[in-house]
């Protein structure tokens, strides 16, 4: 890397603003420092991200089939050209629909909720009430160090009524693994381990701003409650609509949760959500199956999710204008 | 890194604003009512976080039985020792090697990533270059992807470079973070002032120079987001080393504990333990790590 | 500032060294094998899901056994550490990529379901020899039509689990036939207990296997296509033996992995259990060290309606995947491997060889003494002759989801059937083979 960097040119002021050979060579020097920079990056993001998508889109228009004829297709598939026919598979799949509702449903009170939250317990540390506010900090963030699957088996558990410490305090009959409870009892999963996650991020962002800032507007008679609503939360509004992009992909993606509560709950089935069914497809426990029409339903799934994300950014920055 | 030694005032400076992260402003101070509902509510959140980790730390110590029979808030039979054979039982006492293959590659995945990324957030902040916009667009395309599902033709891709079984294979795809990257960008665009970088320039730094020894002390607080979002995915990555990897040598922590639950009526306390010894590195790293948010504090400090 | 410095050079200084340790034991131990592999003896991989839990023989030592005594064929065992359809996603990628171990443990039931996606090699020439050293219907399982991919390793034939205290306390006897579990259900619902369990989360293998126990064979082939039938006589016979129970409330309704059926073992609730004989190795282990250790037993299948016949419920193998460069090799081990039935048992599994091995301490002191895997023999030789599995049967997932649906009341157990045959008939057409109608 740091090769890399002592050949960067040094970019040098220009002192005539009329001489139109020097800005471009400075251009063109900045152009270079630029890409220079961006170059680690971008050669691991072509092997990591690049290569796999264009596998991925190639494979999404074959599909699997019997190379020869009788009971076992002679024991050998091959790859047939089929166009674009896994796609209006994948779009005209019932149980992908109603999974993409689900999770659509889902993240329309599970995104708000933990955002709303997060924004909270990051305004409320950064307000003085605490003269150590990083034991808070540590606890919040705490479930965020659990892996996602372990997460889910512990909640699991406390959901189960032979095993769960709480359950015996909740109404008799309460059942949080029901098809009406399931997804606000896996919303409460996500929320519990990415709420401090988020808070991280708007307390950075709440840190960087200068504290001068508030005290000037102390002084000039704001309350507690007006600098949160009137300076800071405006301040983190980036940061916030950054948390809730990353957010709405990754609820599309929603997998870990579901998986472990369809383990104890066969109710649910393998295409709960469109990444479950995706994944089962590949491994062709449902059918149809195949690396084809799997690839197809994630593709069709990082259409739908760079859709909502973009209308969301575009909404949000519209009403930023105002 | 950085070739500038701190002077006394920059050291005074960052007590200054470390001591004020402690002891706020007299104007600032919350009132009573404020800070007791404020107080109630801080509580309430640590409560609903930690209980669920509480009752893992009990259920560690606890055998099948008393896992269903016991309250889980509080301790039954000790059954912490027979818990830990288990589990080095199971993991054929590979559980420290398989804690410390996680700390290698979340931490060489997280150092590489972090740097990575906050060089081509810095440099799509900061430089006009031809591609950019398209260099952009696909990097966020990368950010909508499912990842997961990338994993197959990835192990394809690897096995033919001959890095399948190999720590790479785990290290190389977890460090490359287009969110850490569009983070870096964002911080970069909101607290690298181009007054400072022209200055620097006409000062006759280099522009590595400038980005070792200013741009870095500046993104600091995204870095350590960054850091820690790229070791928390790596260590939490499980189908990325269980297609990649085969030697029970190169494994991480995550694996051996979810071989553990996919058997039939696994021994759950050991389950828990093993969990909950495979999170402590985590913790421990994130106290360690508090400094330099505080450190990022004072550096926002001193650019306002 | 100074600190964070201080960090940022620990942590690449830490990293530098850590890359450079790993990353070169990590290189140098890839070629090294490689190179071995040239020149001196045969290298077989052996990718396996096998527990490996404590007091289990490992399998490493088992094959390290093999290394001493074979040094022209060397065996590298890994353990595969995720879900079994994990470990048939890896396959496939490797064997695509050609670097799949020659040798892989697969579930019966996916056997058809792999030999049709070309992961697996036909090595009925190899495998002839070795078949007299397991039982006939085991070794039915790794045939693929007359092809035979690999050597059987363990069976899951039903048997029915039972408190022998409790059932004397209520007056039962060990039921004989399906009418008598429905009367013992009845006298033991009386008392407030169970002695059978329904699992909506194991119905695809669990109610199959039934089915098969009742003399049902659910593909067969009709001419050059598959025939399938998942509602015949013993699937009804079945369906109405369940759908009484439920009806009246006299079988645990629960899932067979959640803690509620655990629970109910341990409080005493349930006192019988049709179950796989692989459930022997640990299905009483919450009950070592409480009044009930000890005094259940293990039995036959009650006559479902085909006499004393019972039904595959899991069971695995292990296949020579495609690509394999030493097929002969790799099933002399295999052949060896599958006969070692007192390691094997060790790791549970009830084996496919033929000999019966020594019950362990475990299982003597769990089962009050019993000689439990003579038990479990005897029910692997009355395994279904008949009953084979198709292509595609692993998908039939949906037949769970129409159990559970069962158990909420919306569904009736013959549901479970026909969600079994309309699936069967879709993946079958999904993977483009031909079906009659």
């Amino acid at each position: 890397m740091t090769a890399t960097m002592t050949v960067t040119p040094q970019t040098t002021p220009s002192p005539s603003p009329g001489s139109t050979r020097r800005r471009n060579g400075r251009r063109r020097r900045e152009g270079l420092t630029g890409w220079l920079f961006m170059l680690p990056f971008a050669v691991l993001f072509v092997f990591v991200f690049l290569i796999p998508i264009i596998v991925s889109v190639q494979s999404s228009m074959f599909a699997q089939v019997p190379a020869g004829d009788g009971l076992y297709g002679g024991g050998e598939l091959e790859d047939r050209f089929v166009g674009f026919d896994n796609f209006v598979t994948a779009a005209s799949s019932g149980a992908f629909w109603v999974g993409m509702g689900r999770v659509v449903l889902y993240a329309a009170f599970q995104i708000p909720v933990m955002i709303v939250g997060a924004l909270a317990l990051a305004l409320l540390l950064d307000s003085f009430l605490v003269r150590r506010p990083g034991l808070f900090r540590m606890a919040y963030f705490l479930p965020y160090a659990i892996p996602g699957v372990i997460a889910a088996m512990i909640w699991l558990y406390l959901y189960t009524p032979e095993v769960s410490p709480f359950m015996p305090f909740l109404p008799e009959g309460t059942d949080l693994m029901a098809p009406g409870t399931m997804l606000l009892s896996m919303a409460n999963m996500t929320t519990w381990t990415y709420t401090g996650y988020n808070m991280l991020i708007f307390l950075a962002a709440l840190q960087a701003v200068p504290r001068e800032l508030y005290e000037a507007a102390r002084l000039d008679g704001a309350t507690g409650w007006q600098i949160a609503t009137r300076i800071k939360i405006p301040l983190v509004r980036n940061a916030a609509l950054l948390a809730v992009l990353l957010s709405i992909i990754g609820t599309i993606q929603l997998f870990n949760e579901p998986v472990v509560m369809e383990s104890a709950n066969s109710w649910m089935g393998l295409d709960y959500t469109p990444m479950m069914l995706t994944y089962n497809s590949l491994m062709g426990t449902v059918s149809p199956s195949g690396t084809g029409i799997a690839s197809a339903y994630s593709l069709l799934m990082a259409v739908i999710a760079g859709v909502l994300a973009i209308v969301y950014a575009l909404v949000q920055r519209r009403k930023g204008d105002v | 890194m950085s070739t500038a030694t701190p002077t006394r005032a920059d050291r005074r400076a960052a007590a200054r604003a470390a001591s004020a992260a402690d002891l706020p402003p007299r104007t600032l101070r919350p009132s009573p009512t404020a800070k007791g509902f404020g107080m109630v509510a801080l509580v309430a959140a640590a409560v609903y976080f930690l209980a669920p980790v509480l009752w893992v730390l009990v259920a560690a110590t606890k055998n099948n039985r008393d896992l269903t029979n016991s309250f889980g808030f509080w301790f039954a039979e000790w059954n912490l020792g027979a818990n830990y054979d288990s589990l080095m039982g199971w993991t054929q006492g590979m559980f420290w090697r398989w804690v410390g293959n996680s700390i290698f590659y979340s931490l060489s995945a997280g150092v590489i990533g972090t740097l990575f990324a906050v060089m081509a957030g810095y440099a799509i902040a900061k430089f006009a270059f031809p591609g950019k916009k398209l260099a952009v667009g696909v990097i966020m395309a990368g950010l909508l992807l499912p990842v997961a599902i990338l994993t197959v033709p990835l192990y394809v891709e690897f096995h033919a470079m001959g890095l399948t079984d190999t720590a790479w294979a785990v290290i190389i795809p977890s460090a490359v973070s287009p969110f850490g990257v569009f983070l870096g960008m964002v911080y970069a665009q909101a607290s690298v002032p181009d007054e400072l970088l022209e200055a620097a320039r006409i000062d006759g730094a280099g522009e590595a120079r400038i980005f070792f020894t200013i741009v870095l002390r500046l993104l600091a607080p995204a870095m350590v987001t960054i850091f820690l979002f790229i070791f928390v995915a790596t260590w939490n990555n499980f189908l990325l080393p269980l297609m990649m990897l085969s030697s029970a040598d190169l494994k991480p922590v995550t694996l051996g504990l979810f071989g553990m639950v996919s058997y039939f009526a696994p021994d759950k306390g050991a389950v828990m333990l093993g969990a909950l010894l495979g999170v402590v590195p985590l913790i421990v790293l994130f106290f360690s790590l508090q400094r330099y948010w505080r450190s990022g504090l004072a550096a926002g400090a001193v650019k306002g | 500032m100074t600190s964070r410095k201080r960090f940022a050079r620990s942590a690449i200084a830490v990293t530098v060294t850590a890359i450079s340790a790993f990353g070169l034991a990590a290189c140098s131990a890839g070629s090294g094998a490689d190179e071995s592999a040239a020149e001196g003896p045969v290298e077989i991989a052996y990718l396996h899901r096998l527990p490996d839990g404590e007091g289990m023989t490992p399998v490493s030592e088992i094959v390290e056994r093999w290394n001493e005594e074979h040094p022209d064929i060397r065996v590298t065992a890994t353990k595969f550490d995720g879900a079994a359809s994990d470990m048939i996603l890896k396959l496939e990628t490797d064997v695509k990529a050609g670097s799949a171990p020659c040798l892989a443990q697969v579930g019966y039931s996916e056997v058809p379901q792999l030999y049709v996606k070309g992961l697996l090699e036909d090595v009925a020439g190899e495998a002839e020899q070795y078949a007299g050293d397991f039982s006939a219907g085991a070794y039915g399982m790794m045939k693929v039509g007359d092809a035979v991919v690999g050597l059987p390793q363990d069976t899951g034939p039903l048997v029915y689990f039972y408190n022998e205290a409790e059932f004397e306390k209520l007056g039962l006897d060990v039921p004989a036939t399906l009418a008598d579990v429905t009367a013992d259900s009845a006298v033991a619902a009386a008392a407030g207990k169970y002695v059978t369990a329904f699992t909506p989360d194991e119905a695809l293998n669990w109610l199959s296997a039934q089915s098969a126990a009742a003399g049902d064979t659910w593909f067969s082939t009709e001419g050059d296509a598959w025939s399938v039938d998942a509602e015949g006589e013993g699937s009804q016979a079945v369906s109405a033996f369940w759908q009484q129970l439920l009806d009246t409330k006299q079988t645990l309704a629960t899932e067979r992995w959640g803690e509620a059926f655990t629970k109910a073992l341990n409080d005493g609730a349930l006192i019988g259990h049709i179950g796989a004989a692989w459930e022997a190795g640990f299905l009483l282990d919450s009950l070592d060290g409480t009044p009930a250790e000890g005094q259940w037993r293990v039995a036959q299948l009650p006559d479902f309606g085909a006499g004393e016949m019972t039904g595959p419920d899991g069971g695995s193998g292990v296949a020579v995947t495609k690509g394999c460069e030493h097929p002969a090799e790799a099933m002399e081990f295999n052949a060896w491997f599958n006969t070692q039935i007192d390691d094997l048992a060790s790791q549970g599994l009830v084996v496919a060889a033929a000999g019966t091995p020594e019950t362990s301490e475990k299982m003597l002191r769990q089962f009050g003494g019993q000689d439990v895997l003579a038990e479990l023999a005897t029910a692997s030789a009355n395994l279904s002759p008949t009953f084979s599995y198709a292509p595609g049967f692993a998908s039939l997932t949906k037949m769970n989801e129409t159990a559970a649906e069962v158990v909420a009341g919306s569904a009736e157990v013959a549901d479970i059937f026909a969600t079994g045959q309309s699936s069967a008939v879709a993946a079958l057409e999904d993977l483009g083979l031909p079906v009659a109608e």
